[in-house]
Order: structure tokens, then sequence, then C-alpha cells
């Protein structure tokens, strides 16, 4: 059924394939770009990733304006005006985010600064805040999961005064993304399962949230596909390159469609998870979507028995009853985690990701805050979110 | 003799725009009674810092209103203020429409981005909660259960704060 009204917007170039990052120098000339600043963490310039990227710039004529490799797990505020400084003193003109989450999110803040000028990220906080196109950002995703190279936002930590700053604004968006299957081959087991969970919960929330629309559900679609018969297989054996491209593509697939329709209940609990006990976000992802599944059950079933059908394969769905396939898609997210949880140890239960007790009460406040909350299509206060945190608890 | 391509000025929607005046300001006398009277908006807003104001308005120059919280109530300051720590802008009067006549929710507007939240997204939160209470108190159940996720219960004792709403609140600001 079609919305009484929707929007839908994704403007990134996708350059998807083998060699793909060779083609970089292209892109950024299409761009008028002279000088570009690469952005990354110690963790994939120690994998040798930014050398995969300085050795596409051989005989491009284009000078890399330096390469920051020091981002922190977590962006902050401090490391992006750092950032900022060193692209101003190298006159950059662009930015090329190598890496994961962290490092997207803090070179869409450095994007920020250089573009709109001054040192203070605080000023440009909230909602369609940018008034100016920012400088070009090429983003060439490591992990796949997070989808940041297709989206408008960034979340940035702000250390002196403790909280996270969510910019969202079109202009935010990268210019291109590059799914290059030599930039995911080295992440281990357990981080390929985290990551590709999330890019599974990016998908699925996105066809059962309140802002979902015919768009994003077809991107959902392919994302599970993609997810369903390539996850495990990289989780077994990393090197299979052809599955991490496909990885990569659900990931940035499943992101252009969660950046349309926006997720609920379970990012609810993972952000929360996140903040108060410092749950990796796809390990939270992991725990909590069968159990705020079952919890939409109600409002959402028809739209859940519709996800058995890129999940199970058409033959699972034309063997499941009706009226059983939305059980039947939460059986198989439940048969997936276990099998990750043997493959590489990914956890079940918050207990298992190292969660004390005592911090559920804390989650569950946290939860009611966030702002995935309001697309999520079944009301959910304190009581049902502790009652989630401790069903998932053991 | 050729055809003109004259200019067009924009025109107005008087009647759509006298009905948001009215619910703004209905809805900011029930923040105001609500405020005082209701012990779920009472223990939400006590999170709130004193002077938190929060305000509505209609893109781009349309009708707006702003609460602001005062010695631990909400008090509805009208049109006057210009700026405020939360603010929710209807991207159209239509779309205001909407959601005041009780034709879409509030959560169901936002995933149709019906209107946009400049200000801490836990306080919108928070500010959500308030306003689904209200909505209850506003609208018979049958509108109620048509635009919010989960009906908020109404013991005798919210059915008497309703009537205050309606008769002392709302006329006489109190």
């Amino acid at each position: 059924m079609l919305p009484s009204y929707y929007e839908f917007f994704n403007p990134v170039k996708i350059a998807s394939g083998r060699k793909a990052l060779d083609n970089l120098p292209y892109e950024l000339r299409q761009l008028n770009v002279q000088r570009p600043l690469v952005i990354s963490d110690k963790g994939v310039s120690e994998a040798g990733l930014t050398k995969i990227v300085t050795g596409a710039f051989a005989d491009s004529g284009i000078t890399l304006g330096g390469i920051y490799d020091d981002v922190p797990p977590d962006s902050s505020s401090e490391v992006v005006g750092a950032i900022a400084k060193v692209f101003r003193q190298n006159q950059c003109d662009a930015l090329i985010a190598v890496g994961g989450g962290s490092a997207i999110d803090t070179a869409k803040g450095v994007n920020i600064l250089v573009s709109e000028g001054g040192d203070d990220l605080l000023q440009f906080v909230g909602h369609d805040v940018l008034r100016r196109t920012l400088k070009p950002l090429i983003v060439v995703p490591t992990t796949a999961g997070t989808g940041s190279e297709v989206t408008y936002v960034a979340v940035i930590a702000h250390p002196s005064r403790n909280i996270k700053m969510t910019f969202t604004s079109v202009h935010l968006y990268p210019r291109v993304a590059i799914l290059d299957p030599r930039m995911t081959i080295t992440a281990p087991p357990k981080i390929t399962a985290a990551t590709g969970m999330d890019a599974l919960t990016h998908a699925m929330e996105s066809v059962i949230c309140l802002q979902k629309n015919p768009v994003s559900d077809a991107f959902a679609m392919a994302a599970i596909e993609l997810i369903r018969d390539n996850l495990v297989k990289v989780v077994k054996n990393g090197k299979d390159e052809e599955g991490r491209l496909a990885m990569a593509n659900a990931a940035c697939l499943a992101g252009a469609a969660f950046s349309n329709s926006m997720v609920g209940l379970v990012h609810t609990l993972g952000h929360a998870t996140g903040g108060v006990a410092h749950v990796p976000h796809g390990v939270a992802m992991s725990i909590f979507l069968p159990y705020a599944f079952e919890y939409n059950l109600e409002k959402t079933e028809p739209d859940i028995a519709r996800l058995l059908f890129p999940l199970g394969g058409a033959e699972e769905f034309g063997r499941t009853p009706a009226g059983h396939r939305a059980r039947r898609t939460i059986e198989i997210i439940r048969s997936l985690r276990q099998n990750l949880f043997e493959l590489c140890g990914l956890p079940r239960t918050l207990k298992e990701a190292g969660v004390a007790k005592e911090k559920l009460e804390s989650i569950a406040q946290t939860a009611v805050n966030d702002g995935s909350l309001t697309f999520n299509p079944v009301e959910v206060d304190y009581n049902d979110a502790l009652l989630l945190l401790k069903e998932a608890y053991e | 003799m050729e055809k003109q391509y004259p200019p067009i000025e924009p025109g107005h929607k008087w009647f759509k725009t006298l009905v948001i005046k009215i619910v703004f300001f209905l809805l900011g006398r029930s923040f105001h009674s609500t405020s005082k009277l209701d012990p779920d908006i009472k223990r939400e807003i006590a999170t709130w810092e004193e002077g938190f104001a929060f305000m509505m308005k209609i893109f781009p120059d349309g009708p707006r209103m702003t609460v602001e919280k005062r010695r631990g109530i909400l008090k509805y300051r009208g049109s006057a203020p210009e700026s405020a720590d939360l603010v929710i802008t209807f991207k159209s009067l239509e779309s205001a429409f909407l959601l005041f006549t009780a034709q879409c929710g509030t959560c169901q507007g936002f995933a149709e981005s019906r209107f946009i939240v400049n200000g801490d997204i836990p306080m919108a939160m928070s500010l959500t909660r308030c306003l689904n209470i209200i909505q209850g108190y506003l609208f018979p159940s049958l509108i109620s259960r048509l635009i919010l996720k989960r009906v908020p219960p109404m013991p005798l004792y919210k059915h008497l704060v309703r009537l205050y709403i309606y008769l002392v609140g709302v006329p006489l600001g109190l």
C-alpha cells in the first residue's frame, strides 16, 4: 500500500566492482578536485588499505593533500577540528573517507567546518542547518554495515559538553561511494558478522517502519537477498571477493533504504545499549532484531511476512502457509544469529555481550528518548522497553 | 492580440490559517492546564529546564505559537516570541491542517516529513509524549484511536481534567 505521502532522495553515485577504487582519480577529475585529503584510521592503515588508495593515484596527476589516519573509534569534535586544520594548512579541496562509520562521520564533520568556515561544529547541529553545497566527499567503506556512504547524517561526540551532536542535511551526502572488494576483505569474522547484521537490520526495519515507501522497499528487499546469500559465506571465508562485494552492495542498498524510511525499535534499543553499556552497534542490532520484530508483530505482520521472500528465498516463502510467514521470518533471524554465534562468537544476548543486569533500567530510560522510536509502528514506553531488555538479557 | 503571461501574486488561505490559529490557541492553553493537572505531563516536564521554550510554526511566515516552562508549569506565550529552544516547523499550512484536524497522527506526520524539528531530540521525544496525552484529552477516543499508536487510558479523573480544559483552561487561560 502506498503511503499517503513520502519522500525519497539519494544523490550518491555508486561505483562498485573489481578495481573500482582505481577509478577514484577519474571521479575526482569530474568534480574538479586537485588536492584531496584522505581521512582514515590506524586499523585501516595497518591493514594496508590506505596503500591501495595511494596506489590508485599513480600517474593520475592528482596530488594527495595528505593522509590523516588517526581517527579514533568514536569521532569527536576535537578530531574534526584537528583534521580541518590539516585540510586548510595543506590547501586541500576535497575529502576522501576510507573506513567505517567513524571515519565517514568524521569526514562529514570536517566537510562542514572547511566548507561553512569557522571551528565550532555546535552552530551547525540539527536538521537542515547547513545552507551551502559542501566540498566534494568521496567515501570508500571498509566495513559492510553502516551504509554511511549513502546517508545524509553525521553523529559526532562533543567531549567537553558530553553530548553527541547530530547533523542532518542533504548537503552531507557524499558525491561518490566506491565499493571495492579489496577494501572489506581484511575485516575479521566477528566484525564482518556484526556489521552484516547491522545492514540486515537497516533493511528489515526500513520495511516495517512508519516512513516506509515503495522505493525504500525496493532497495531493502535487494539488500536482504544479498545478505541471505553472502553473510554466512564471508564470515566463513573472508577472502571471498565476490561475497565481500555483495555484502558491500547490500550495506549500501540498506543505507539508502533506511536513510529514507528511517529505522525503529531495534535501533532505539541499540542506540541506548551502545550509549549506556558500550555494546558495539552491530552486536546490539543482532541481539535485538528478533525481539523487536516479535514486539512489532501485532501491527506489522503483513510486512514481516513479506520479508520471508528475500530472507528465506522463494521456495521457503512458497511452502510456508501465509499465516505463518511472519513467524517464520523471525525464526530465520534467530537461526542466522545462532549460526553466527557458532561461527564467530557473535553474542546472542545482552549477557553474552557483557552488559550488567543493573544497567537495564538506565538503558530503558535512554531508549524512550531516542528519536528513532517515533518511526516505530507500535508505541513503546519505559515499561515496554525494560521488558524487552529483560527478554534479550539471557 | 498577443497573449499575455502576467506574474501571479501568491494568494491566501484565510480559512485554514484561521483554523490553525484557533488550534494553536487551544493547544497552547491546553498545555498550560494539563501541566498543572495531568500527572504524566507533570512528570514529563519535571525534567525540562526552567525557561525551556518550544515553538510550532508554519513555513515560511504562517501562524506560530510558543509555550514556555515558567515556575514549574507550561505557559502559553502566544505568537510574540520569535525564537525557542525547540522549533517545530510545518512545511506547509496544509501539512499542519492535516495534523491538527486529526487526519494524521504526530508520529505519522513526522514519518511523512510534514514537519521538521530543530533542537534537542530527547526533548522533542518528551514533547511528543506530552502532545499525545493532550490529544487524548482534546479528541474523543474514536478519533484518538486513529491518530495515536496507543490511546492513553481515560479514568474518571482524566474526564474531569478534560472538562476543566474545555470549560476553564481554554476560555480563561487558567
